[in-house]
């Protein structure tokens, strides 16, 4: 059961955060499709720096010396250049559908289309292959927690929460969900959050009252990027081993679907990310899976065949749209390029 | 600053020839060899076709490479590799295309691994009669495979191994060293007979260790996310889902989805058994590897061609194994400890005298759920 709650998070965490990013874009009334090509982007952003902090031997002793909490600080520096190079990427998406009123789903499919190849002729002239990983060891070795570093024995048998919470997993994913929270608070709390909603439903009342619509929708976008671009390398650590290899499995466009599917609403985004990551997880390792903790995988006695669980996910997607879709709201100005003049 | 430069030039030169003088001294570690070439007249005499996946996968592509290039430097021959397009997916005619450019490039002989490339082989090989071409992981090629008695190919020479073996000393030594709960993932989806063999052979060796010590072994046993011999972020979950529920060494038969496996051993404490070459340079959970010499076979086999005995492998099928040494687990980085390179050592010995035989049937996709073992428990995940 741990291991489920575990591995549900390890999926839904990234697809929260991006799902958060696709909001902060839309809500200020720039569709952002390009959310997949900024997760390539930040994934392979993060491992080249990893590799090339590894190279120069920053951590070394650190590492050497089992010093966990520097190489927590890694991590953390790794996903704010990821971030930061995240935001400038989308800057690229901003520019052409603020500046030059270009149509968003064209620019994002642009976007889309140009990071795996920029990424992968990047890796090639880097590595000469099609995988950049770490220089040297993988991430459960650098960056994952253990039970152990946080002083328990090796053998000692964990409680549950403690088990699911605190062993085996990665700081990236308790600083997603605080980012989460805070994020989600300034959205609908504060003032620049209330502004830069009203861009995304009216942006000619905003800009009558003052609101400078130009300027909002550029935080918003380049929010979104960093937030994507974050989620990308948060993506490649916690699920491939730290590498980057031009592929992000989809989780873009799934985190666009979430967006849709939790109704551009943090609470129900967040919802709908572990639905959908509880069902990833049950269709990679339905097995291996023991809920009540009686030794006995229920889900493999049942018999059904495994394409069916690989479906699960989708289908579930699929069905929860369908029944919900109707009472979603997209927010009323989003991809409509900001004319001043029309009313 | 003009005579620090001149200095630092006339010690380059210095390291340069002395590196030439030991060059044919001692082998030369592959990985210190250029993997692109440079040939002043734009001809590279011997060329690489890749399987599915990627040159550096530290496995089955990069082990071959290392015999070509480690064989066309120790000669002074020039050298390149050809990757078939769209990758994974890559088609008959991806794979005509690269073996074409290779020939195109000036080859004399090309190298391609992999038995998937069979029907793009046999297209080339017909159309250029005078070029060879070794068929790692292959087998001879008729002319015209519908016809009955078709005349092989003389220009190629197809190499296989016998996987079963190493995997069957990859089994025994991980159950004598005490495992019992052990898993293998493979690749190619379970229609790969190397893979196929390595993991018939792994069950073999396991239940032969488990009848001298009278333990019970469990093997999960799963095809699963390997169709492409890539990492995968599916694999690795379920992987993880393994150890967590007490596997303890799982075999990673499939290129590279070593990747997805060792950071699953990773994040639980498991351990790894890496396959076609030793991977324990790769990752510290790698307990031992399944062999095969793919870079001494590859170079023995260039070596045939130009020492003017190309006829005795050409248009025939070689099978290497424990004769010669060319399958087998590392002991230059033995780290069991209940099993030692002497007892390792005396089954070498009987299976070349032949008291162990290993099966070497292709038991495809779930039919190792019907191997018919006592001791050892397969539990094949589908």
């Amino acid at each position: 059961m741990a291991f489920l709650v575990r591995s549900t998070l390890v999926y839904a965490v990234p697809l929260m955060i991006v799902a958060l990013a696709g909001v902060f874009a839309e809500r200020s009334g720039i569709i952002n499709l390009a959310l997949e090509g900024i997760m390539i982007f930040g994934a392979f952003v993060g491992v080249l720096f990893v590799r090339l902090v590894q190279q120069w031997g920053w951590f070394d002793a650190a590492k050497e010396m089992n010093n966990w909490i520097a190489l927590q600080g890694f991590m953390i520096l790794t996903m704010a250049v990821a971030a930061a190079l995240g935001a400038v990427f989308s800057l690229l998406l901003a520019f052409a559908a603020i500046n030059l009123k270009a149509d968003q789903t064209i620019g994002g499919t642009a976007l889309n289309l140009l990071a795996p190849a920029l990424v992968l002729f990047l890796i090639r002239l880097i590595v000469n292959q099609n995988t950049l990983q770490m220089a040297t060891g993988d991430a459960a070795s650098w960056f994952m927690i253990k039970k152990t570093m946080l002083g328990f024995d090796k053998k000692a048998k964990l409680g549950f929460f403690a088990s699911a919470f605190l062993d085996k997993v990665y700081l990236t994913t308790y600083v997603c969900i605080l980012l989460f929270i805070i994020l989600s608070i300034i959205l609908y709390k504060t003032r620049f959050g209330l502004r830069l909603r009203s861009c995304g439903e009216n942006p000619q009342a905003a800009d009558s009252l003052g609101i400078n619509v130009v300027k909002m929708r550029y935080a918003g976008v380049t929010i979104s990027g960093a937030l994507a671009g974050m989620g990308g390398f948060v993506y490649a650590l916690t699920t491939t081993n730290c590498a980057s290899n031009g592929d992000v499995a989809g989780f873009g466009f799934l985190a666009l679907a979430v967006m849709i599917f939790g109704n551009w609403k943090p609470l129900n985004i967040a919802g709908a990310a572990l639905l959908f990551g509880l069902f990833k997880c049950i269709a990679a390792s339905y097995t291996s899976i023991d809920i009540n903790g009686d030794g006995v995988f229920l889900l493999a006695n049942i018999g059904l065949n495994s394409n069916f669980y690989r479906l699960l996910p989708y289908l579930v997607t699929l069905l929860v749209l369908a029944f919900t879709s109707k009472s979603s709201r997209a927010p009323k100005a989003e991809g409509v390029p900001y004319d001043k003049g029309k009313r | 600053m003009k005579k620090i430069l001149a200095l630092i030039l006339a010690l380059t030169m210095v390291f340069a020839l002395s590196a030439v003088a030991f060059a044919d001294a001692e082998p030369v570690d592959p990985d210190s060899i250029e993997d692109n070439m440079t040939s002043d007249d734009n001809v590279y005499e011997v060329a690489f076709v890749t399987d599915v996946g990627q040159l550096k996968d530290k496995s089955f592509n990069e082990g071959t490479w290392n015999g070509v290039k480690s064989y066309a430097n120790a000669n002074g021959l020039s050298y390149k590799y050809y990757q078939p397009a769209n990758g994974s997916e890559a088609t008959d005619d991806d794979r005509i295309g690269a073996m074409q450019a290779a020939v195109d490039g000036g080859a004399k002989i090309v190298v391609c691994a992999g038995f998937l490339q069979e029907g793009a082989l046999r297209a080339t090989a017909s159309a250029n009669p005078d070029v060879k071409f070794v068929f790692i992981d292959g087998y001879p090629l008729a002319e015209d495979p519908s016809v009955e008695d078709s005349p092989m190919l003389a220009n190629v020479a197809g190499i296989s191994y016998q996987e079963e073996q190493s995997g069957y000393f990859a089994g025994y030594a991980v159950v004598k060293e005490g495992y019992t709960e052990l898993g293998f993932c493979g690749g190619g989806g379970g229609t790969n007979p190397a893979c196929c063999r390595y993991g018939y052979g792994f069950v073999q060796g396991a239940e032969a260790a488990a009848a001298e010590l009278g333990a019970e072994v469990n093997i999960n046993y799963s095809w699963n996310y390997g169709a492409n011999f890539q990492a995968s972020s599916e694999l690795q979950t379920m992987v993880n889902g393994w150890y967590e529920n007490g596997t303890e060494i799982v075999f990673a038969c499939g290129g590279s989805m070593f990747d997805s496996i060792t950071a699953a051993a990773g994040a639980n404490d498991g351990a790894v058994i890496g396959v076609d070459v030793d991977q324990s340079f790769q990752s510290d959970y790698v307990v031992t590897s399944a062999l095969k010499n793919l870079q001494g076979s590859t170079e023995w086999a260039i070596g045939k061609f130009y020492d003017g005995t190309w006829d005795d492998i050409g248009g025939t099928g070689t099978v290497l194994g424990i004769n010669g040494d060319y399958v087998g687990i590392p002991t230059a980085t033995w780290s069991l400890e209940n099993f030692s390179v002497e007892e390792y050592e005396a089954l070498v010995e009987a299976m070349k005298a032949g008291d162990i035989v290993v099966d070497n049937s292709v038991l495809e996709g779930g039919a190792i759920a019907d191997a018919g073992t006592d001791l050892v428990t397969i539990n094949y995940i589908e």
